[in-house]
């Protein structure tokens, strides 16, 4: 399996932030991890990477209620990105609330990313699925 | 002509010369003028037999003879020609006057000329002769005409005029130029005259006729029209005639005759014989109009197609020569008495037969009555004739339609009845009476008016008295009859009143039984009321408009609605009158459409505003009214008042909105459960996950401090959801009225420290007399977030300003909470604002449970919160107080 060069976590959830570190850590799937508390922060630095011509994250596990900005704001503003490469952008959330699959469905329709849906808690099995180069 | 002839002798003369005189003899006598040679002596040497025969000289030896011989006496004058002819000097033309032996006047042109010989030597003189005697006459007798005309002018206004052609001179009498309007010493010429003729048809007239004159010999007599030298137009007949003398055409003579002022009088006299003529021929009379001798002057076209005769059988005849008299040998003696009475004043009448076309005798009432001049003188006789074969046929008409009144009145349903008008008592009556009364013919005699009328009231009985007086009838008037077995009847009464000859007054009555009619009425009456009672107590509004949407009736549902007591207060209004213009207007199309379509507008949810703002909601139909040919008159509009079901409707609807409103709440708090639960849950699982396999003591100790977090996080978490289901469960609320200013000084005290360290400022605007139904506690902690929020999110830059004031809107007292703080993005956020943790400043305090909770409590004291806010500006929360429940 290739490395993955950069990976990044978008949760205001400490715990949810150690545990997926940590998974990755230990298969050591990736060169690189950056951790965000809200999609506010995660957006103006990939935005400030792109213009600096830095490759921007492969994977991102995105969760969707945070402060500020959530991952739907995120991924709206993220869609508009001019990024060429596919990314993997796995979704990470506890809700069972109908809407938020729903707005899956309309993200994955508008993207050529790959877009994946997870209920918290994600386990060492899933990590491996879900960490690979889109 | 002369001169030719001079030139003629002279060639004779040269001819002459060296010719035998038997042949010179021979040769003068055939000359076709009249002339004779005479020597120095004045003896006649040579002589045209026209000479001879001019001067009546057959019988006498004229040859050798002296001319003071043959002449008896010659005048001086002539011998002093003929001594200067010797001389060698022509004469002039001269004019002799000659008797005949039969004493009848010639007239004679003469020239004497010298006679010269071969040698050019006078040896006597030529005597030529003309004999223009019919020229002379001719002259004289037109000079003679013009005198006569002249004479004759003056008396009769007609002017003459002649014409020379010889002369090329015209001649206008002095009335013919003062008929031109021109001087007597003006002197008129053919062109000059022609010019005075009208130009057009005038002229064109008389230079055709002058024309046709000179080559047909034709007189001429035309109206024209002239333009005297002054411009006044005349009308006159210009008669005309040419003169030809021996065929030579020599001249014109004709007459004016001004008739200007007659064609006037002319036109009026025609008029009224026009009006006379129609008069005359349309009359249905036969007329004719005959001399004092009985001769016809005029007949009528009526007497003319009686006869078949033309107008010219019957005028100039006489009177009892006419072909109509039956025995004309009889009549005639006896007409021509009555025509001589006439004549002398006397006026004839009496009815006779007379015989018309197909000889049918025919009775006439014939008059002759005779006709005054102005001087009182009988100048004819107007004999007429009645046809009284006509009146003859009325009788028999009448006579007719009296069998049919008879049979009308025998059998008409109504009774009539002929009664004495002073003593009552009844002289006829007919079958309907018979059978409505009970009584017959043998009562006539014995009944009278009194028996069978109810005695009605004294009053009544003047009223129709003093009608029948002023008008000689009454009625039609209700009474009541009885009848011969006593029973009475309703009686609808006329009379008209008639005089018979004895001058007795006579009652003509008709009664009409009227018991069914009544009945009829009774019965429509009850209908009616039965029917109004029924529209009335109906729970509907019930009305009918006509085509103009005017109330032609309401029933009293309408009328409570409208707020009226009486119908006539309502009848003629329109809704404009009534309501609202706005649905006044509706309304009105509404009723339009119905009534031109002729369908019915059935069971339509209509909204009705009265004029003082009162809002209804019926169910109304429309139904088109149509007339007895199906024409559409107007409409019955029946509406049921739905206000009340309609509110309940509302309510249920309001009822619907928040049941279903809370529903989504609940469904969103327990999405919002879930998750949080679910959420601690999953991050426990993989951190006992991570505990198991976990080998590092150090990285153990932290996996357990997460838990020991994740654990503290969860009690929280179940602590809020606890707080919130507290109050979306609470059902009956302890309501209590509470002074908002008094409150919020309250929470400023408890606040005060916080306050302080903030360098905040709350001012408190809130009127103080300001109560609101609120829970108390609910009250203080929604007062006390907003305060603390305004306050954690401030910016740095500015102190807090708290500012709070009250308003009361309709059914709420709004309290606003206005800070100058950060503000927020309302585009971006304003869906999430109120939503469970949801933050949205990078605050640490931020917990994203104070606005959820702020607005489950506004909401469960069924009030509601706004928000308007601008970055970098402040936030203003409104919170909607309900007053009301």
């Amino acid at each position: 399996m290739k490395k993955i060069k950069s990976i990044c976590i978008i949760d205001d959830d400490p715990i949810t932030v150690f545990g997926i570190k940590k998974m990755l850590n230990s298969f050591d799937l990736a060169d690189e991890i950056k951790t965000y508390v809200n999609g506010k922060e995660a957006i103006d630095e990939i935005s400030q990477m792109l213009e600096q011509n830095i490759p921007v994250p492969e994977v991102i596990f995105l969760d969707i209620n945070m402060p500020i900005m959530d991952g739907w704001q995120f991924l709206e503003k993220f869609l508009t990105l001019n990024i060429e490469s596919k990314i993997r952008i796995n979704i990470v959330t506890s809700s069972i609330d109908p809407f938020d699959r729903q707005q899956w469905e309309h993200f994955k329709s508008k993207t050529h990313h790959l877009i994946e849906f997870k209920n918290k808690p994600i386990r060492k099995n899933d990590i491996l699925e879900i960490t690979k180069a889109a | 002509m002369l001169n030719n002839q001079n030139t003629l002798v002279r060639n004779y003369n040269r001819m002459l010369r060296g010719t035998p005189t038997v042949t010179f003899d021979y040769l003068i006598r055939q000359l076709p003028t009249a002339t004779a040679f005479i020597n120095k002596k004045f003896e006649v040497e040579f002589v045209s037999d026209k000479w001879i025969k001019d001067f009546d000289f057959e019988k006498t030896q004229v040859i050798g003879q002296s001319i003071y011989a043959l002449f008896e006496e010659i005048s001086e004058e002539w011998e002093l020609v003929l001594k200067k002819c010797l001389k060698g000097e022509k004469s002039d033309k001269g004019i002799h006057r000659h008797f005949d032996n039969d004493k009848n006047e010639h007239w004679f042109e003469w020239q004497n000329i010298p006679w010269y010989d071969e040698k050019e030597n006078i040896i006597g003189v030529i005597l030529q002769t003309e004999d223009i005697t019919n020229r002379v006459t001719l002259e004289l007798r037109a000079e003679k005409l013009a005198t006569l005309l002249d004479t004759q002018s003056e008396v009769t206004d007609v002017g003459s005029w002649e014409y020379d052609v010889e002369r090329n001179s015209l001649h206008w009498c002095d009335t013919t130029k003062k008929l031109h309007d021109v001087v007597s010493s003006y002197e008129p010429n053919i062109d000059t005259a022609i010019n005075f003729y009208k130009e057009g048809y005038s002229r064109n007239t008389i230079a055709m006729a002058v024309d046709r004159a000179i080559q047909f010999k034709e007189p001429w007599e035309e109206k024209c029209q002239l333009i005297t030298a002054k411009g006044r137009e005349i009308t006159v007949i210009a008669k005309g005639k040419p003169i030809f003398k021996e065929d030579k055409f020599i001249g014109l003579v004709g007459v004016f005759r001004d008739i200007t002022p007659s064609i006037m009088s002319e036109e009026k006299t025609k008029q009224q014989e026009r009006h006379f003529s129609t008069i005359f021929n349309s009359s249905y009379q036969f007329t004719g109009i005959l001399d004092t001798q009985g001769t016809f002057l005029e007949i009528n076209k009526t007497a003319l197609k009686f006869s078949g005769l033309k107008s010219s059988d019957v005028v100039n005849k006489k009177f009892w020569d006419a072909y109509w008299w039956p025995i004309p040998d009889m009549v005639k003696d006896g007409l021509k008495e009555i025509i001589k009475a006439a004549a002398q004043g006397e006026t004839m009448r009496s009815e006779i037969v007379v015989l018309d076309k197909d000889k049918n005798p025919i009775p006439v009432d014939f008059s002759l009555i005779p006709v005054y001049d102005e001087n009182n003188q009988v100048v004819s006789l107007l004999a007429e004739g009645r046809m009284i074969k006509e009146m003859f046929e009325a009788r028999k008409k009448l006579k007719i339609s009296e069998q049919k009144f008879r049979a009308l009145y025998e059998l008409s349903p109504t009774s009539y009845i002929l009664s004495d008008f002073e003593t009552g008592e009844i002289l006829d009556f007919n079958t309907a009476f018979e059978e409505t009364t009970g009584y017959n013919k043998d009562h006539i005699g014995s009944l009278k008016v009194q028996d069978i009328l109810v005695t009605v009231s004294k009053t009544q009985l003047l009223r129709i008295k003093k009608e029948i007086e002023s008008n000689n009838a009454f009625g039609p008037e209700e009474q009541q009859y009885i009848r011969k077995d006593g029973t009475k009847f309703p009686v609808l009464v006329s009379g008209s009143l008639v005089g018979n000859k004895k001058g007795r007054k006579l009652l003509w009555s008709t009664a009409q039984d009227i018991s069914e009619s009544k009945l009829k009425e009774i019965q429509l009456k009850e209908e009616q009321t039965l029917l109004r009672t029924l529209i009335d107590n109906l729970p509907l509004n019930v009305f009918i408009k006509d085509l103009d949407s005017r109330k032609i009736l309401v029933n009293k549902a309408e009328l409570d609605y409208m707020g009226f007591k009486d119908q006539s207060e309502v009848l003629g209004k329109t809704d404009f009158d009534l309501y609202d213009k706005d649905v006044a207007e509706i309304s009105r199309a509404e009723d339009v459409k119905v009534m031109k379509s002729g369908k019915p507008m059935l069971g339509v949810e209509t909204i009705n505003i009265k004029k003082d703002g009162t809002i209804t909601t019926f169910l109304t139909s429309k139904i088109p009214l149509r007339g007895d040919k199906g024409n559409v008159k107007g409409l019955i509009g029946i509406s049921l008042d739905i206000s009340d079901l309609k509110r309940k409707e509302e309510e249920l609807h309001d009822l619907i909105n928040v049941t279903s409103h809370q529903n989504k709440k609940l469904i969103n708090f327990a999405h919002i459960v879930s998750h949080n639960l679910r959420s601690h849950t999953a991050n426990f699982s993989m951190l006992l996950d991570f505990l198991v396999s976990e080998t590092d003591a150090e990285e153990k100790n932290r996996i357990i401090k997460m838990l020991m977090e994740a654990s503290d996080n969860l009690l929280e978490t179940l602590e809020n959801l606890n707080e919130v289901v507290a109050i979306s469960t609470k059902i009956n609320l302890d309501k209590k009225s509470i002074n908002l200013s008094e409150k919020i000084n309250t929470v400023e005290q408890n606040l005060i420290a916080f306050l302080k360290n903030s360098n905040a400022l709350v001012i408190n605007d809130v009127d103080e007399d300001i109560e609101v139904k609120a829970v108390p506690s609910y009250v203080e902690s929604i007062l006390m977030n907003f305060i603390t929020n305004g306050i954690k999110y401030k910016d740095p830059m500015r102190k807090p300003v708290i500012h709070l004031s009250a308003e009361t809107k309709g059914d709420y007292t709004v309290l606003s909470i206005k800070d100058n703080g950060l503000g927020i993005d309302l585009e971006e956020h304003g869906d999430k604002l109120f939503g469970m943790y949801k933050t949205f400043h990078e605050n640490p305090d931020a917990r994203g449970i104070g606005l959820y909770i702020t607005k489950n409590q506004i909401e469960a004291m069924n009030g509601k919160i706004t928000v308007e806010s601008k970055v970098g500006k402040g936030t203003i929360f409104k919170i909607y107080f309900n007053e009301k429940n």
